[in-house]
């Protein structure tokens, strides 16, 4: 009893015991808040990352055979609808679409210049990518990546002169009348939706025309017969997909009007595949489709890690793993705060044990074990650590909750910006609390504390009553 | 009286001390400050202990306080080889069996007087038994403090009471547990005359109501004169046991 009792009363009569305490409180808070922003990044940046992509993106490598597990070669199938209707078929899915993508020179001063000066700076790698409206609409962000609201985030929106398609549900919408095109007796250019940040560093308005050169082959011809192909589009609309390198190099084209650009029989290149969960049946729905798309012929490559079949994440991998290993070395750097409050609650209590040596006696003499002494200053440290940790936990978490808010008050408090929303694409400080994350922090902190409070407890423990009750 | 000889305690002793001898090493060799003292104290036993300064009463009490080892030898307390016990028993028998007036008072600066008299209680029981005789424990240390004229001190910290009144409650404190023996260092040696003569009238009247067995380290001839038994020490050894006058 006396253990407890006389503990809570050191802790509050000794007011230097709240310096420990308060070392434990910043420390704890700290790691709460920091860990919560970075895991706030980090899921902001996954969002931000992903783009337009979609769940799982299946790309069959088109070699001539598939060689199927029980050895035997059977030629690989090209039928989009089938493997659509497979796809399809799966429960975890919820929707599939199929893609054309080729790559291309863009030139907005025509064709020749990407012909004739191909290493000046008037042209520039660009990837065409041909989809069914409706289909991509299902299976991506693609929509929501047209219905951005350009000119009110500050950065690159406000200059991109060419704005959101006229109509989002028919984005490929040509934008000359018809009586125009039977005026001029030409035909009506293929409409082309380019990325914001490609619109704004080529200066394209809604209505221009640009050249589009790329080389294609055939591919019924055993050798790589490689022709030229040039044409001009118009510019009827910019998306934003959050992804910088997306929208800097992306156009979207009619499926079909690619492949006529393309002079090619075969209409897709990818499926895009949107699953009803995907964090829960990634791993499921994946394995079920290689088994049967692999069975049918469609997939040539024997296993489900390759490149013919990849989640978005895989996509992003670097990028995502640089965020986690950045989560994770901020956590152990900040883990050494967590020392040093250990360490100040070491030096707080051996500095108490020599200063209560004269009680310690008396205790003894009293009738108090080495064991109840020992037990005295480990509470001493246990409370310190519990009363710290709680409060920097409440610290940290409603930091967390509200570091925007706490943030914006700073910078116009001292006048200049502490977090420069224009270099990332999210325009307020993301936070995410996990409360499991949290539990750990105050566990490890309350353990360190502990395993630092024992060494002067120990002491404590071990000191001769008589030499004790002579201490003045 | 033979210090060396090894005596046979009687039924009656409460404390009692064989052939204890201690030594502390000094650089290279040992410094004997007990040469093998036999005593034992029996119950409602007035003792003083005199002797020079150095002599060996200090580390005498201290040993058979429980609170150092001897060299050699054994200490009995209510029939129990103490240092044969293992350190909890040992720290138990002391709680129990034993209460300590110190000279200097020691008690804990950070708890009112109150509870400075009530803290062998809460060493002695644990959480849940403390909780359920909390109340008991309390009205009886308040009784003792009200009878020592301590009533309008209950909450006051040690830093706030004079040398008389801290030492009242230190006696209040080593009476909680009623305890068979009671061990008093100079318990007047930090008081002026008349406040040491309250002091001791206190400890006298509750030694001889409770039938407690006192020792009593002291260099006051009168105080040693209200003892039954007066023993002397010099350099490690008791050199004469004589019995004093019954106090008037």
């Amino acid at each position: 009893m006396f253990r407890t009792f006389l503990s809570l009363r050191y802790l509050r009569a000794r007011k230097t015991n709240w310096i420990g305490m308060a070392g434990i409180l910043v420390a704890v808070g700290a790691l709460v808040l920091i860990l919560s922003i970075m895991a706030g990044f980090l899921e902001e940046s996954r969002r931000t990352l992903r783009g337009n992509l979609a769940d799982l993106v299946i790309q069959p490598s088109f070699q001539s055979s598939v060689l199927q597990e029980n050895g035997d070669w059977i030629p690989m199938q090209t039928d989009v609808e089938r493997m659509l209707e497979i796809i399809r078929e799966d429960p975890g899915v919820a929707a599939a679409t199929p893609q054309l993508q080729w790559y291309g020179i863009f030139a907005p001063d025509g064709g020749e210049t990407a012909l004739e000066k191909p290493m000046q700076d008037a042209i520039q790698l660009i990837e065409l990518v041909g989809i069914d409206v409706e289909g991509e609409g299902e299976a991506t962000d693609f929509r929501e990546s047209l219905e951005t609201e350009y000119g009110k985030k500050p950065g690159l929106g406000k200059f991109c002169n060419v704005g959101r398609p006229a109509s989002v549900e028919d984005p490929f919408r040509n934008l000359t009348e018809r009586r125009d095109v039977v005026r001029s007796r030409t035909r009506p250019k293929v409409p082309i939706l380019v990325g914001e940040q490609l619109a704004y560093l080529w200066g394209l308005r809604r209505g221009q025309e640009v050249s589009l050169v790329t080389a294609t082959y055939d591919e019924g011809s055993s050798q790589l017969n490689e022709t030229a192909a040039n044409a001009r589009f118009q510019v009827v609309g910019s998306f934003r997909s959050k992804d910088n390198e997306t929208d800097s190099r992306r156009i979207y084209i009619d499926r079909r009007a690619l492949a006529d650009f393309l002079q090619r029989d075969r209409l897709w290149s990818a499926v895009l595949v949107k699953l009803n969960d995907y964090k829960r049946d990634k791993d499921a729905v994946r394995a079920r489709l290689w088994s049967k798309l692999h069975a049918e012929g469609f997939l040539s490559a024997p296993g489900i890690r390759t490149n013919e079949f990849r989640t978005w994440e895989d996509f992003r991998a670097m990028l995502l793993a640089a965020i986690q290993n950045e989560k994770a070395l901020m956590g152990i750097m900040l883990s050494l705060v967590l020392v040093v409050a250990g360490f100040t609650v070491f030096a707080l209590l051996s500095m108490m044990v020599t200063e209560k040596r004269r009680d310690i006696g008396i205790l003894c003499a009293l009738g108090a074990t080495p064991r109840g002494v020992l037990a005295l200053f480990l509470m001493i440290g246990l409370w310190e650590a519990v009363i710290g940790s709680a409060f920097g936990a409440l610290v940290g978490v409603l930091g967390a909750y509200n570091i925007d808010a706490i943030e914006r008050k700073l910078s116009s408090t001292f006048g200049f910006q502490i977090f420069n929303r224009d270099i990332y694409l999210f325009d307020y400080i993301p936070a995410e609390v996990s409360f499991s994350g949290v539990a750990w922090i105050v566990s490890g902190a309350v353990f360190s504390t502990l395993l630092f409070a024992a060494i002067p407890a120990w002491r404590a423990s071990r000191l001769d009553p008589v030499e004790a009750l002579r201490h003045e | 009286m033979s210090d060396l000889a090894p005596i046979q305690p009687s039924p009656d002793a409460v404390l009692s001390c064989t052939g204890v001898r201690r030594s502390f090493p000094v650089g290279d060799r040992r410094l004997a400050i007990l040469h093998g003292i036999n005593l034992e104290l029996c119950a409602g036993e007035r003792l003083a202990l005199m002797g020079t300064s150095g002599a060996g009463k200090t580390t005498l009490l201290n040993i058979l306080g429980l609170l150092d080892r001897p060299t050699e030898g054994s200490v009995t307390v209510a029939g129990m080889d103490a240092w044969a016990l293992s350190a909890r028993r040992r720290a138990n028998l002391r709680n129990e069996k034993i209460g300590f007036v110190f000279q200097f008072y020691h008690l804990l600066p950070e708890l009112s007087a109150l509870e400075n008299a009530v803290l062998p209680a809460m060493i002695k029981l644990s959480r849940g038994a403390y909780r359920s005789g909390r109340s008991a424990f309390m009205d009886r240390a308040t009784d003792m403090l009200t009878r020592f004229g301590l009533a309008d001190r209950l909450g006051h910290r040690p830093s706030q009471l004079s040398g008389g009144e801290q030492q009242r409650i230190a006696i209040a404190r080593a009476l909680l547990l009623d305890p068979p023996i009671l061990i008093a260092d100079e318990p007047t040696g930090n008081l002026d005359r008349a406040t040491g003569e309250r002091v001791l009238e206190i400890l006298l009247d509750e030694q001889s109501e409770r039938g407690v067995a006192l020792m009593l380290v002291t260099h006051d001839e009168r105080l040693a004169k209200r003892c039954e038994r007066v023993l002397y020490m010099e350099d490690g050894l008791i050199q004469a046991d004589s019995s004093a006058p019954m106090p008037t």
